[in-house]
């Protein structure tokens, strides 16, 4: 079902072809690309970021599987349905990774109210997932995921479509989870709110494995208090002042704006 | 009053206010760009204050939404012990930043700024029962000289302010338990002495640490005299150096890379 390769001229084909609620995710789902190559967390071609188009169902946008995430445009997006056919090829033609495809549309197409998921290869968070204890609720980042971060054990290269089934089980309603022996996955109903999930549990991996690694006494808050702090990130939500994102932008802006073509 | 104008004339806002509360927004700023520099930002979280001189008691935080790569002297937000924003600003502020750096900018009349930091090494620490250990000449400088201040939860409870003066004491450095690091300085130059070294402490300790226990090693602790005249001698000799080395060479660094922090 693809649509001929885009050919000179690419930007502003995709551009046209497109509605402007689309071509706005795209600015921001490729922004998103290029502040976690900006923060080392990318994995050279590997790992993938996705985010629904608004207005048509069961569409959504994946990275031109071959393009470091320093290279992600707008406009090289690669737009699939939940079938895994690509409706609009993006500019050069790159395909979408096929485990992408897997983990991403078992997350997209179960959960209405999510419209963005990320995921990453990064050392913190591949150490963590190989350790069996999880995520600890050990200081304020970390009990923002308090009983809210899901497991989701090793299958193997995720091009099964029968593990979606299995992803969406053990994401359950979370906006994070651990891929065991793999590595992090975070999502929410927006890219800023999937950013900041990313952020704060890329951070949270960190302190935990320094904490375990010092051999050190860790202070577990009671569980009481993990809770309540949960709740207070949940009442206060994500606020577009904490989260970085729009700061993160105009930095990209003046360094490389390549990724708004 | 400070302009209204989303992106005021540096020389407008500067005008309006005295030439000491002038000076406060470029070094207070230059700290946010440092801070910056060296990693030790949270996104749009923590936050760094300094007192206006003055009997008002009057302090400037972070404008809430910008990210301290972004932070200049003029869209700093005054604030005064209420909470409430002084003149006017295009940025609120942080609730919980308010609490904890009013707390100690109301408890401590002789502290003029306050540096609050989320960083991997800080909260690490905070994490442990063990605390800050005296095992590098950096880390002896806070050898009983460091506070700690039990998790309460997200600090938006203006009632924390009384628990966290009465931890904080007479200290300039606090360990926040099971969330970050506090710094204080009589000048914005001690603050960030302050917050460098207790960063390195927090990172050194934990790579002390991890080696130790993963070769079954024990670390060394020089004995209590010798932690005793290393942090006296810090502790007496830092005045006179904070103004005139360490933040001088941050700020020639700034002026040359990102000299907008001064507008």
């Amino acid at each position: 079902m693809a649509v001929t390769a885009v050919t000179s001229g690419g930007e502003s084909t995709i551009r046209e072809q497109v509605s402007p609620e689309e071509w706005e995710v795209r600015v921001d789902l490729a922004a998103f690309y290029r502040v976690v190559a900006m923060h080392g967390w990318d994995d050279l071609t590997g790992t993938h970021i996705s985010a629904k188009v608004p207005g048509e169902p069961g569409n959504f946008l994946l990275n031109p599987y071959g393009l470091l995430f320093e290279e992600i445009t707008a406009s090289s997006l690669v737009k699939v349905n939940l079938d895994g056919e690509v409706v609009l090829e993006g500019q050069g033609g790159y395909p979408v990774n096929a485990a992408g495809f897997t983990i991403h549309s078992a997350v997209l197409g179960a959960r209405e109210d999510v419209t963005c998921a990320a995921h990453t290869h990064t050392v913190p968070g591949m150490a963590i997932s190989a350790i069996d204890e999880g995520l600890l609720p050990m200081h304020q980042k970390a009990m923002r995921f308090y009983k809210r971060i899901s497991y989701h054990d090793y299958e193997g290269v995720a091009t099964n479509l029968d593990e979606r089934e299995r992803l969406v089980r053990d994401l359950g309603g979370n906006n994070a989870m651990v891929l065991k022996n793999h590595g992090l996955l975070t999502c929410g109903p927006s890219v800023r709110t999937a950013w900041l999930l990313l952020y704060n549990l890329e951070k949270c991996c960190k302190v935990q494995l320094a904490v375990e690694a010092s051999g050190g006494t860790p202070i577990m808050p009671s569980e009481a208090l993990a809770e309540s702090t949960y709740k207070q990130y949940d009442t206060m939500g994500v606020s577009s002042r904490i989260d970085g994102w729009d700061s993160l932008k105009r930095m990209l802006d003046k360094t490389d704006p390549s990724y708004k073509h | 009053m400070v302009a209204t104008a989303a992106k005021p004339a540096p020389s407008s806002v500067r005008e309006s206010m005295s030439e000491e509360e002038w000076q406060t927004r470029v070094d207070l700023a230059a700290l946010y760009r440092v801070v910056a520099k060296h990693g030790m930002t949270d996104l749009g979280g923590t936050h760094l204050s300094a007192r206006v001189p003055g009997p008002e008691h009057h302090f400037l935080l972070n404008p809430f939404g910008l990210l301290f790569e972004e932070v200049t002297a003029s869209n700093l937000v005054k604030v005064d012990m209420d909470g409430n924003i002084v003149g006017e600003s295009d940025y609120p502020v942080n609730a919980a930043g308010f609490t904890i750096h009013s707390a100690v900018h109301m408890a401590r009349p002789e502290i003029r700024c306050v540096a609050h930091t989320h960083t991997i090494a800080g909260i690490a620490v905070s994490c442990l029962q063990e605390g800050l250990l005296p095992i590098t000449q950096h880390s002896m400088r806070f050898y009983k000289r460091v506070a700690y201040h039990d998790w309460e939860g997200i600090a938006t409870n203006l009632d924390e302010r009384e628990r966290l003066v009465r931890d904080l004491g007479q200290h300039k450095a606090m360990i926040l338990r099971n969330h970050g690091l506090l710094a204080c300085g009589e000048s914005v130059a001690e603050a960030w002495r302050i917050l460098y070294y207790l960063e390195k402490s927090c990172a050194s300790q934990l790579e002390a640490m991890a080696a130790a226990h993963a070769r079954g090693r024990k670390l060394v602790y020089p004995s209590e005299e010798v932690c005793e005249y290393t942090a006296s001698m810090m502790e007496k000799r830092s005045p006179t150096e904070h103004g005139t080395r360490d933040w001088p060479a941050q700020l020639r660094l700034l002026d040359k890379e990102q000299p907008d922090y001064k507008h």
